[in-house]
């Protein structure tokens, strides 16, 4: 098409392709230019996600070479809710036995695999993403002060959001092995911890979350640090001069304008936490500690892919609930 | 202040009556108090990785807050049990790999969603922000199995099966790619919108295609966007976790020149660390070692672009 009909931009009509785009609406033009971006996310995203679910409907296939059973609808999600069925049958073991304070756990089901994965998931997410809003608040208004050597400040608070997990995992791996010794024996003398860590579920869950507030709460400091500097200097200058102490300027200005951007972080935080695997899967062993990610990974290294598929589609439902919630929450707020 | 009243009330109630006073003096000693703190809590970790490292293994129980010995030797150490620079080298080629990537098909689409209007543009961008919601573990059965050749499609009469990609760099850096391309598009966007109308125009007058003005003119003045993206992919590729634990076997060349060779099976960083943890489980010195080595890279491109992560961050995050 291009090349036969006269160019109506000049010189250009001899580049060929470059000559044909320049005839094209803005439209069209729009469109061609997203083609590789959705050719990528469709074969890598979106056709994935739509098997995923498509496979969740089928049976695991227990034996022979097939990848998945026939057709059972949503009998696998009700296996997984309810702990029954082939899922069950696989996957009952009790993953935290020993986190119930009494044998009926106040909300917890823990002999139900997937509820024992929900609420180490959760209580990850809930108390990692708490920690760290708090701590990268108290970073990002350390960073947003005028000091000497704010440079090289900024890069230690930074560094840790840049490390690799594998390398946060082996961090706090050794520094909780019972061998080394100096952080466990005081902490199993002052009775927060047993002897060997690593591997009981409550301590394990604990060192996961101090690991990823380490490493976090950076992320979250970079991110109220862009809102407290996209605050108006002047507004300090008129309260001050108004006579507003340095609590009260804090408390009238800097909290309520950058509440949008903590929120908006908090939100992010909230939906990686809750995919978290590779912290846990390095320091301990999903067995030690299941989150959500955690199941899906072992059931499908155990080829029940039915199941797999049916707990990754749970978790995506999940945080797209959370995230639903929060956005229909704070729409007015968070500028979302 | 009169010396005698010092006499009589003594240090701690002056220093309290100056703190009432004079409250700026005590927010600043506050403020660097808290600093201190934060930067102990930051950096602590690292250095209980380099007195690990220096302290030779069989001095390395019951070890306190210093080093139990000098053996910096455990840093040659590490790349003699396992080819640890391999891993390193495979890490930094699929890092390098992903950003080319991102970075050519991001600017396209981030031209188009920060500088055309056309219909159906919230509907896409709801779309690419929809990935990024998504866990890893929710594409991994399909990934997989597309990448073992185990998935085809019947074109014509022929039925084509996928090619496999495991073990290569491909298995990873498609996923990285579709995973990691969402910021990049969000950074991007914001940058070009930027760009002043005129200046494109300018260039459209000049005679240049449309094309021709994204790569000469609108790209090169949005380069310090296009620095932030490349930096904050590169780093979130160095650190990824899901696909890099389950996309290769574990198996690397062991010299420099078998890297393109089929021994090597692009193992990343995330293998060699964990190959420590199995075959060398009682080697804290080398894991220690092993884990600054790791580092180093994505510390000094902090150092590095510290500002440009800052900025990229601010603007990916917050301008949905």
């Amino acid at each position: 098409m291009s090349t036969d009909t006269p160019s109506g931009t000049g010189s250009l009509g001899s580049f060929g392709i470059l000559g044909w785009t320049e005839r094209l609406s803005e439209t069209q033009f729009a469109y061609l230019l997203l083609v590789p971006t959705f050719l990528i996310l469709g074969v890598i995203a979106f056709w994935p996600l739509l098997r995923t679910f498509v496979i969740s409907l089928h049976k695991d296939a227990l034996i022979g070479s097939k990848t998945f059973g026939g057709f059972v609808g949503l009998q696998n999600y009700v296996n997984l809710l309810t702990g029954s069925g082939s899922v069950g049958a696989m996957l009952s073991r009790p993953f935290l036995p020993d986190v119930a304070i009494t044998s009926t756990f106040p909300f917890v089901d823990v002999g139900n695999v997937f509820t024992s994965a929900l609420s180490v998931t959760l209580i990850f997410a809930v108390v990692s993403v708490a920690f760290e809003t708090v701590i990268g608040f108290g970073q990002a208004l350390v960073l947003d002060q005028n000091f000497r050597g704010r440079r090289w400040v900024r890069v230690a608070i930074i560094v840790p959001w840049a490390v690799p997990v594998v390398i946060q995992g082996m961090i706090f791996f050794l520094m909780f092995q019972p061998d080394i010794g100096f952080v466990v024996t005081p902490l199993h003398q002052m009775g927060l911890i047993s002897n060997t860590p690593l591997s009981s579920p409550q301590d394990s869950l604990f060192i996961v979350i101090v690991a990823d507030i380490w490493k976090t709460s950076a992320f979250m400091a970079l991110l109220i640090l862009a809102g407290l500097q996209s605050i108006d200097r002047g507004l300090y200058d008129v309260a001050e001069v108004a006579g507003a102490s340095a609590w009260q300027r804090f408390r009238m200005i800097t909290l309520p304008l950058v509440l949008p951007t903590v929120l908006v972080a908090m939100l992010f935080r909230s939906i990686q936490a809750m995919r978290v695997f590779g912290i846990i899967n390095t320091v301990t062993s999903c067995s030690t500690v299941p989150s959500l990610t955690c199941l899906t990974y072992t059931s499908w290294a155990q080829r029940l892919y039915g199941s797999s598929a049916t707990v990754a589609f749970t978790t995506a439902t999940i945080i797209a609930v959370l995230v639903g919630v929060y956005i229909v929450k704070y729409r007015g707020e968070g500028g979302l | 202040m009169a010396t005698a009243s010092e006499s009589s009330e003594g240090p701690f109630t002056r220093w309290v009556q100056e703190s009432i006073t004079q409250p700026e003096n005590t927010y600043r000693a506050m403020f660097y108090v808290v600093m201190v703190f934060f930067l102990f809590t930051t950096l602590f970790p690292f250095y209980w990785l380099l007195v690990l490292a220096l302290t030779p293994n069989d001095a390395i129980r019951g070890l306190g807050l210093l080093p139990n010995g000098f053996n910096p030797g455990a840093f040659v150490r590490v790349f003699e049990v396992v080819p640890f620079h391999i891993y390193m080298l495979n890490s930094l080629i699929l890092a390098g790999l992903t950003t080319l990537i991102v970075l050519l098909v991001a600017s396209l689409a981030g031209y188009v969603f920060g500088r055309l209007s056309f219909p159906g543009k919230g509907v896409l961008m709801l779309a690419i922000l929809a990935i990024s919601y998504f866990p890893p573990a929710a594409f991994l059965i399909p990934l997989f199995r597309l990448f073992n050749g185990n998935v085809s499609i019947t074109l014509f009469g022929q039925t084509i099966n996928s090619p496999v990609l495991y073990n290569t760099p491909g298995a990873m850096v498609l996923p990285f790619t579709a995973l990691f391309m969402p910021l990049s598009i969000f950074i991007l966007t914001t940058f070009f919108s930027q760009i002043p109308d005129g200046l494109e125009d300018a260039a459209r007058i000049e005679g240049t295609t449309r094309l021709g003005a994204l790569f000469r003119v609108i790209i090169p003045l949005s380069a310090p966007g296009v620095a932030t993206a490349g930096v904050l992919t590169f780093i979130s590729v160095y650190n990824e976790y899901f696909f890099s634990f389950l996309m290769s076997d574990g198996q690397v060349a062991k010299t420099i020149f078998g890297i393109v060779s089929a021994s090597n099976h692009w193992a990343p960083l995330l293998q060699g660390i964990l190959s420590y943890q199995t075959q060398y489980a009682k080697f804290y010195n080398l894991m220690a070692a092993a884990s600054i080595v790791g580092v180093l890279p994505v510390a000094i491109l902090v150092v590095v672009a510290q500002e440009k992560i800052v900025s990229g961050l601010t603007a990916g995050a917050l301008k949905e």
